[in-house]
C-alpha cells in the first residue's frame, strides 16, 4: 500500500531536501512493517514535526533520513541522491545532518567539550580548532560554565544541550531530532525546544522533529502525522502567535 | 583532544580489568624475557668460557645429552699431530651432581694441558701433579658447595680434597668443580676416554682457515665433530631442544595474553556497544572504531610488553640469588631481546584486537535510537 505523492512544491519553492516515494521498511523478514510506503518532500529551512503514537514508525522515518539504516523498498532522496546508494553514509552523517536523540547519548567519560569535539574527528580540523570549535558551540546553548564537567555531573537539560551543541559540530543543513524533549521536565523541554527553534533560524537548518507532544507539533510549520507505518496526515501549521 | 586521548580514555574506563590484562600479557612477556635471556645467556658464557681458554676449536660429539658423547683420547694425538694445530688439550666435561648440589659442571683437563692457564689462583693451590686427590673449585663452585681450602670433596666413590679456589674469568668456568683427567678417569673408570678435545689453531689464522682446519679434523677424526668454539653448544641437540622448550613455553604464555587481550577488548566492544553506535551515528567512519580498538589493544600490549621486560628482568635477578641457582644464571639481557620483547607484545596486542575490533564495526548506527 503506497501513499499518493503530495503536490510538488511550486517552482519558486526552496531547494528539496528530502524526498520519499513509496518508503517500506520491513523488520524480521517481512513480520514487522515499521513503514508501509511513505511519501513526502521535504524542503531546506522547513520545521517538520512528525507525529503518531509508539510504534508507528516515526523513528523509523527518522533513521531512514540520518542514513542509519536503509530501506527495504522505495526511494529516499537527499537532495536528489539516494540515500540508501550514498557512497560515504559517515561522512553524510558527520558533515549534512545533526542528530538529537531522546536519551541525550553523550559518552561518560568524556566531558561536555570532549562530546562535542567527537564528530569533528572525520573533518580535518586540527586539534587545536576542534576544541575552539566546541567551546564556541558550547556557549552559544549557554554552557560556558560546564566545559570540563563530565555528563555525570550535568542536569538533564545541561545533557541535552551538549548533545545539541555536538548535533551542530560540523555545521550541518538538516537537523534530526528523536523526542529531545522526551526525557526532560516541563521547565527544561521548554527551553531546549526553544533553543532548537531558535538555532534551526539562526542557521537556516531544516528541522526534522519526532514528537509525541502536540504542543510542539504546533510550534512546526508542518505536521505530519503517522499510524501504522503510513502519513495520515501532512499539514502546514500556521505560525504561532507571537 | 586527540585520537590518543579517546584511546587512553577507553583504557582507563575500566582501570582494574584493564590492569589485570596488563598483568597477564606482562607475564606472558616476562616469561619470554626471562626464558629466552637465561638461554641465550648460557649459550653466550659458554662461548665465553671457550674465549677465556683461549680455545678456537672444539672437538666433540654433542649428542642428546647435555654433556658429550665419550671417545677415545686416541683421537687427540690424531688431531695433535696437524701442522696446523699450535697445541690441543683433552678434556673430560660431565654435568652432574656433586654433594648438595644437584647439578654442576665437572671439568677434568689434561695435565700441563693450556685449559689449566687461564684458571687464576684466589686462594691455596693447584694440585701438585695429575694424581693427587685434589680439586679446585671456581670461586661461585666453592660458594655453592659451601667449601674452603683443605676440605674434603665427594666425586663418585672418592673423597678428594680442595686445594684450590680459582677466578677462570667466565660464569662457566667459575661453576665447575676442576680437576686432573688422568685422576678423573681413574675415578669413573673411563681410562682412555675423553669427550672434548679444545684445540688452539696455529697464531694469524684466518676464520676461513679455522673453518678449514676444523674440515680437516673432521676427516680424521669422525668419532667427534670439529666446531668453531662458541657455536659447538648450539649444535647440541639438547640444547637445541632447552632453547625449543624455552621458545615453546614463552609462547604458551604469549598465547594466555593474547586470549587475555582479547577477552577484555571483546568485553570492551560488548559494554561499549552502544558508545560505538552512538560514534557511528554521529559520522564516524567504522574504519575509525576498528582503529581505536586497534589502538587500544596495541596500547595494551606495548605497556605489557614494557611491564613485562621490568617483570622479566627482575624476576631473573631474583632468580639469580636463590642459592639453588647462584651462579649458574648469567642471563643475555641486551636491548635487541627487550625490543624484540616490546615488538612481540604489541604484535600480540593487535593480533588480540582483530577481531573485537571487527566486530564492533559490524554494529549498526540505528542501535543508537535505542535505550
Amino acid at each position: 500500500m503506497t501513499q499518493p505523492l503530495p503536490d510538488s512544491p511550486a517552482a519558486a519553492s526552496p531547494a528539496l531536501v528530502f524526498e520519499a516515494r513509496g518508503l517500506k521498511k520491513q523488520y524480521d523478514d517481512g513480520c514487522v512493517q515499521a513503514l508501509r510506503g511513505v511519501n513526502f518532500r521535504i524542503t531546506q529551512g522547513e520545521f517538520v514535526v512528525i507525529i503518531g503514537p509508539s510504534g508507528c514508525g516515526k523513528t523509523t522515518l527518522l533513521q531512514m533520513l540520518g542514513a542509519l539504516d536503509v530501506p527495504s523498498a522505495g526511494i529516499l532522496h537527499y537532495r536528489d541522491k539516494s540515500i540508501a546508494d550514498l557512497p560515504d553514509p559517515s561522512g553524510y552523517r558527520a558533515r549534512e545532518i545533526g542528530i538529537i536523540f531522546q536519551a541525550f547519548h553523550l559518552l561518560p567519560t568524556f566531558t561536555a567539550v570532549e562530546n562535542v569535539q567527537m564528530p569533528m574527528f572525520e573533518t580535518d580540523r586540527p586539534a587545536a580548532m576542534r576544541t575552539e570549535r566546541a567551546v564556541e558551540l558550547l556557549t552559544s546553548v549557554g554552557l560556558e560554565h560546564r566545559l570540563d564537567h563530565f555528563p555525570s555531573k550535568l542536569s538533564g537539560g545541561e545533557k541535552q544541550r551538549v548533545a545539541i551543541a555536538r548535533s551542530l559540530a560540523n555545521g550541518p543543513s538538516v537537523l534530526l531530532a528523536d523526542e529531545p524533549t522526551g526525557n526532560l521536565d516541563s521547565e527544561n523541554a521548554k527551553h531546549i525546544l526553544e533553543l532548537i527553534i531558535r538555532l534551526r533560524r539562526e542557521k537556516n537548518m531544516t528541522l526534522v522533529l519526532v514528537t509525541h507532544d502536540l504542543n510542539i507539533a504546533r510550534l512546526a510549520s508542518r505536521v505530519i502525522k503517522m499510524k501504522d507505518g503510513l502519513i495520515v496526515a501532512d499539514e502546514q501549521t500556521p505560525p504561532p502567535a507571537a | 583532544m586527540t585520537f590518543f586521548t579517546i584511546v587512553v580514555r577507553g583504557l582507563l574506563r575500566r582501570p582494574v580489568r584493564t590492569g589485570l590484562t596488563l598483568v597477564g600479557i606482562s607475564i606472558g612477556i616476562a616469561a619470554v624475557v626471562a626464558l629466552v635471556g637465561i638461554s641465550r645467556g648460557f649459550e653466550a658464557s659458554w662461548a665465553t668460557g671457550m674465549k677465556v681458554r683461549g680455545t678456537d676449536i672444539v672437538v666433540s660429539n654433542m649428542g642428546n645429552a647435555l654433556a658429550p658423547k665419550p671417545f677415545s683420547s686416541e683421537v687427540r694425538d690424531r688431531i695433535g699431530n696437524l701442522p696446523e694445530v699450535a697445541s690441543a688439550c683433552s678434556i673430560y666435561a660431565d654435568l652432574t651432581s656433586v654433594e648438595d648440589a644437584s647439578m654442576m659442571v665437572v671439568s677434568a683437563r689434561e695435565w700441563g694441558g693450556f685449559s689449566w692457564q687461564n684458571l687464576k689462583l684466589i686462594s691455596g693451590r693447584m694440585p701438585h701433579d695429575a694424581m693427587e686427590p685434589a680439586v679446585v673449585l671456581g670461586q661461585t663452585a666453592a660458594e655453592m658447595l659451601k667449601k674452603k681450602i683443605g676440605d674434603p670433596l665427594q666425586l663418585e666413590t672418592k673423597e678428594l680434597t680442595v686445594t684450590g679456589i680459582v677466578d677462570g674469568g667466565a660464569m662457566v668456568e667459575n661453576g665447575s668443580v676442576i680437576l686432573s683427567l688422568a685422576l678423573f678417569q681413574n675415578i669413573t673408570g673411563n681410562e682412555g676416554r675423553i669427550n672434548v678435545i679444545d684445540i688452539r689453531a696455529t697464531p694469524g689464522m684466518s676464520e676461513d682457515e679455522v673453518k678449514q682446519l676444523c674440515n680437516k679434523i673432521d676427516a680424521i677424526a669422525p668419532e667427534a665433530k670439529a666446531m668453531v668454539a662458541g657455536e659447538h653448544l648450539g649444535n647440541s641437540q639438547a640444547f637445541r631442544f632447552i632453547s625449543a622448550m624455552s621458545w615453546g613455553t614463552s609462547l604458551l604464555a604469549v598465547i594466555v595474553g593474547v586470549l587475555g587481550v582479547m577477552n577484555t577488548m571483546l568485553m570492551t566492544v560488548f559494554e561499549r556497544k552502544q558508545e560505538i553506535c552512538i560514534l557511528l551515528a554521529i559520522g564516524w567512519k567504522p574504519g575509525r572504531v576498528i582503529r581505536m580498538i586497534l589502538w587500544e589493544s596495541a596500547l595494551l600490549g606495548f605497556l605489557g610488553g614494557i611491564v613485562g621486560v621490568i617483570i622479566g628482568t627482575i624476576g631473573v635477578k631474583v632468580l639469580e640469588t636463590l642459592p639453588a641457582i647462584h651462579g649458574m644464571l648469567e642471563p643475555d639481557f641486551n636491548a635487541e631481546l627487550m625490543g624484540v620483547a616490546v615488538v612481540l607484545s604489541v604484535v600480540v596486542g593487535v593480533l588480540s584486537g582483530l577481531y573485537p575490533a571487527w566486530r564492533s564495526s559490524r554494529l549498526t548506527p540505528s542501535l543508537a535510537m535505542q535505550g
